[in-house]
C-alpha cells in the first residue's frame, strides 16, 4: 500500500487523462456509464444495508452526542492541512493561514482536534480541497460515476480526494510512527479511517433514509441533486460537461 | 393614419407587457420574508403537537405554494401527453408527498433563521429568486434562494433552491427517469407514489 509520489502522480495522470480530457456527451442517460454506475449504486446500496448503516446505528448506541460531536471535530480537523495547501494553491493565502491557524490551535488546545477551539475565537471553519484547486485552474468536472463504497462523485472529486489523502495526517502516520508489525499499522489506519466513515454515515441516517422512503428512483434523485450541488463550485473550464438543464434557472416553460 | 395608430398601440402595448413582465423585487423579497415568518413562527418555535403542526404546515403549503406550475415542471415533458385526469392525480398526490416529507423535519431547522440578502433575476419574466442563507454551525453558510412566480399581481413559490439543488429539477429527474423506465408509464407513477403515502 506504500504509494510514493512518482506512483500518485502517475495515477493522477491517468486519470486525468483518462476521465477529464475528452469532451463528454451532454447526457450519459443510457450509456455504459449510467449502467455501471446503476449497478455499482445497487451494490453500495447493498453495503451500506448490510454493513455501513448497521454500523452506524451501532456506533449511535454507544457513543452519546458530546462523544460523537468530538470525533466529528477530530476527523474534520485532520482535513485542515489539505485545506492550507489548496488555499495556496487556489492563491488564497489568508484563507490557508486561517487553516493553518485552526490546525495549530485546535491539534492542541482543542485536544488533538476533539473541540472547535480556534472557531470559539472566530477562525471559522473554510474547508477546501484539491478537487476545488483543479476547478479553480479550469479543470473539467467529467462525467457522474459511483464509486465504489465512497458513492457519488466525478473524475475531478475523485482525483481531489485521492490528492487529499496524501495530506492527511493520519496516512502520514501510518508511515513514520513505529508499529509493530505491518498488521498493526494497517489496523491503526483503515481502523480509524473507517471510525471517520461511520461517523459521516451516521450523522446522515435520517436525511438519507427520508430521501430513500420518498423516491421512487432514488439514483436519478441523488445523480441530479450530486450534480447541481457541483455546479456550485463553478470552473473556468470552457466546455461544462454536465448536463445542460442542471442549471436550476433554465426556463422551465419552453422545455419540449 | 390607421398605421400610425397601429404603431402607437403596439408600443404602448409592448410597453405595458414589458412593465407587467418585470416582478417587483421588493415585494418578492417582503412575500417570501412572510412565507419564512410565519413558517418559524409557527412550527418551529412552538409547543404545539405534530398532528396540529402538519396542519399548520399544509395549510402555508396549499397557499404560498403554486403546485399546478410545480408540478407541470416536475412532469416536463409528460405533462404535454398527460390527460387532464392524471395531471390533477399527479399533483395531488405530489402535493401530499410533499407534505409528508417537510412535516417530519420540521426539527432540524430549530434555531435557525434566513438572511435575506436580496433577489437575482430568472430566465422567466414572470418569475425571480430570493436570495436567503441560513447560517450553520460551522462552516459557511447553507445558500436556500426561492423562486417566486407573478401571476398579475398574486405571489406564488414555484421552486425551492437548496446549495444550488433544485427542488423542482431534482423530482424532474427522479420521476422522468422513471416513467421511461416504467411500462406503465404516468399511471404507474402516480399509483407508485401513492403507495409511499402514509
Amino acid at each position: 500500500m506504500k504509494m510514493n509520489w512518482k506512483k500518485f502522480l502517475t495515477l493522477t495522470t491517468i486519470l486525468t487523462v483518462l476521465f477529464a480530457a475528452p469532451v463528454y456527451a451532454e447526457d450519459d442517460d443510457s450509456s455504459v456509464l449510467e449502467s455501471y454506475n446503476r449497478a455499482m449504486f445497487n451494490f453500495n446500496s447493498a453495503a451500506d444495508y448490510y454493513v455501513i448503516k448497521p454500523a452506524a446505528k451501532g456506533y449511535r448506541a454507544i457513543t452519546t452526542e458530546f462523544i460523537r460531536e468530538r470525533v466529528h471535530n477530530f476527523f474534520g480537523n485532520l482535513k485542515e492541512p489539505a485545506s492550507m495547501i489548496n488555499h495556496t494553491l487556489q492563491g488564497n493565502i489568508v484563507d490557508s493561514g486561517k487553516s493553518l491557524g485552526r490546525f495549530a490551535i485546535n491539534s492542541t488546545l482543542g485536544l488533538l482536534g476533539t473541540f472547535d477551539v480556534a472557531g470559539g475565537w472566530g477562525l471559522k471553519n473554510n474547508a477546501t480541497g484539491f478537487d476545488k484547486t483543479l476547478a479553480a485552474w479550469c479543470v473539467p468536472d467529467g462525467p457522474f460515476i459511483v464509486l465504489p463504497i465512497l458513492g457519488p462523485s466525478t473524475p475531478r472529486a475523485t482525483v481531489g480526494l485521492a490528492a487529499d489523502t496524501t495530506a492527511d495526517p493520519l496516512y502520514w502516520a501510518g508511515y513514520y510512527a513505529h508499529f509493530g508489525n505491518d498488521l498493526e499499522k494497517y489496523s491503526f489506519y483503515y481502523g480509524l479511517s473507517a471510525l471517520g466513515f461511520v461517523s459521516l454515515r451516521e450523522e446522515k441516517i435520517e436525511f438519507i433514509d427520508k430521501l430513500t422512503e420518498n423516491s421512487v428512483d432514488v439514483y436519478s434523485t441523488i445523480k441530479s441533486a450530486y450534480i447541481q450541488n457541483r455546479l456550485k463550485i463553478g470552473s473556468c473550464a470552457s466546455k461544462d460537461t454536465q448536463t445542460a438543464d442542471a442549471s436550476y434557472d433554465f426556463d422551465f416553460e419552453d422545455d419540449e | 393614419m390607421k398605421k400610425f395608430f397601429a404603431i402607437i398601440f403596439s408600443t404602448l402595448l409592448f410597453f405595458n407587457t414589458q412593465a407587467n413582465a418585470a416582478v417587483d423585487a421588493d415585494k418578492a423579497e417582503n412575500f417570501v420574508k412572510s412565507v419564512t415568518q410565519t413558517g418559524i413562527e409557527e412550527l418551529i418555535n412552538t409547543d404545539v403537537s405534530a398532528a396540529e403542526k402538519k396542519e399548520r404546515f399544509t395549510k402555508l403549503f396549499n397557499k404560498d405554494l403554486d403546485l399546478d406550475t410545480i408540478g407541470k415542471n416536475v412532469l416536463g415533458r409528460y405533462w404535454k401527453t398527460a390527460t387532464p385526469q392524471q395531471r390533477k392525480e399527479f399533483i395531488d398526490v405530489y402535493r401530499k408527498l410533499n407534505i409528508q416529507t417537510w412535516s417530519e423535519r420540521f426539527d432540524d431547522f430549530k434555531g435557525k433563521h434566513f438572511e435575506f440578502i436580496g433577489t437575482e433575476k430568472s430566465n422567466s419574466a414572470d418569475q425571480i429568486f430570493v436570495v436567503t442563507q441560513v447560517p450553520m454551525e460551522e462552516g459557511k453558510p447553507a445558500s436556500v434562494k426561492w423562486r417566486v412566480k407573478d401571476a398579475n399581481g398574486d405571489l406564488r413559490i414555484v421552486d425551492i433552491i437548496i446549495e444550488n439543488v433544485s427542488l423542482t429539477l431534482t423530482a424532474r429527474s427522479e420521476y422522468t427517469s422513471y416513467i421511461q423506465k416504467s411500462p406503465n408509464g404516468i399511471d404507474g407513477l402516480i399509483k407508485d407514489l401513492k403507495a409511499k403515502l402514509k
